[in-house]
């Protein structure tokens, strides 16, 4: 099954993430912070899609995505951002970074789910 | 004049406080009621799982709030020392902490914009593929 790592600092986030992702046939991990979901990935975590948040202490979501594309396993993961920001300015700095999309929050249920099904390719 | 600035910040920090509070509160709730519904292997519709989600806005939006105040209260006691030192350099502070204040007014207005996410929107569609 494919992996969707989450990467949320609220754990009501990432709940409601949980719920929406039970149902999928996709193996999920959700970290609180994006040092620790780097942590694992340099110790040989491979996932097939991130989905991150934008407003994180320590290191947000552009931040995360800068180091993600500094390793060789991540360095064409699609990273979908997840946030309460809808300022353009943000949207193209995302994308210029290689981001590939950007979801809304709160997100649709059913519309995270074509998103991530979408990006993986799940039948 | 002093007498009114520590009232204004003791004001202040009792409103950090009570954000602060609601911020605890909500997200136990919320983390409760998750609980519940997982232990319990409920299914929750997409409209709860939507409306599940701003406690996660609530909190960014009274954690921007407090930001602002905090900056609000350093300017206060900026002013203040300088109030109790010179008055000449006093009413130069007033000038600056207007500024200041406005500023703070603003950077605050333009986070509670950028933290609202879809509420208050018409947008239908959240999801934008580069």
């Amino acid at each position: 099954m494919p992996l969707v790592i989450f990467v949320d600092d609220s754990e009501t986030a990432l709940a409601s993430t949980r719920m929406v992702t039970d149902s999928m046939p996709i193996e999920v991990k959700q970290y609180l912070s994006a040092t620790d979901a780097l942590r694992e990935i340099k110790s040989g975590l491979t996932p097939d899609l991130i989905i991150t948040d934008m407003n994180m202490p320590v290191m947000n979501g552009f931040e995360f995505l800068q180091e993600l594309r500094k390793h060789a396993s991540t360095l064409r993961t699609p990273v979908l951002m997840l946030t309460t920001e809808t300022r353009d300015e943000l949207k193209v700095q995302g994308k210029a970074l290689g981001l590939t999309g950007w979801i809304v929050k709160p997100f649709n249920p059913a519309q995270l789910k074509q998103a991530i099904a979408r990006v993986l390719r799940l039948a | 004049m002093m007498q009114f600035l520590t009232k204004l910040d003791g004001l202040l920090t009792h409103i950090k406080q009570v954000e602060n509070e609601t911020i605890d509160l909500t997200r136990e709730a919320q983390l409760r009621f998750v609980q519940f519904i997982e232990k319990n292997n409920l299914h929750a519709d997409d409209a709860t799982i939507e409306a599940m989600q701003y406690q996660d806005i609530v909190s960014q939006q009274l954690s921007a709030s407090i930001e602002a105040i905090e900056s609000v209260q350093a300017y206060l006691q900026y002013f203040s020392k300088a109030f109790s030192e010179d008055d000449a350099i006093a009413m130069q502070s007033i000038q600056k902490m207007d500024d200041k204040l406005g500023n703070a007014l603003e950077k605050a207005k333009a986070k509670h914009a950028a933290f609202s996410g879809r509420l208050g929107s018409n947008e239908e569609n959240g999801i934008e593929f580069f």
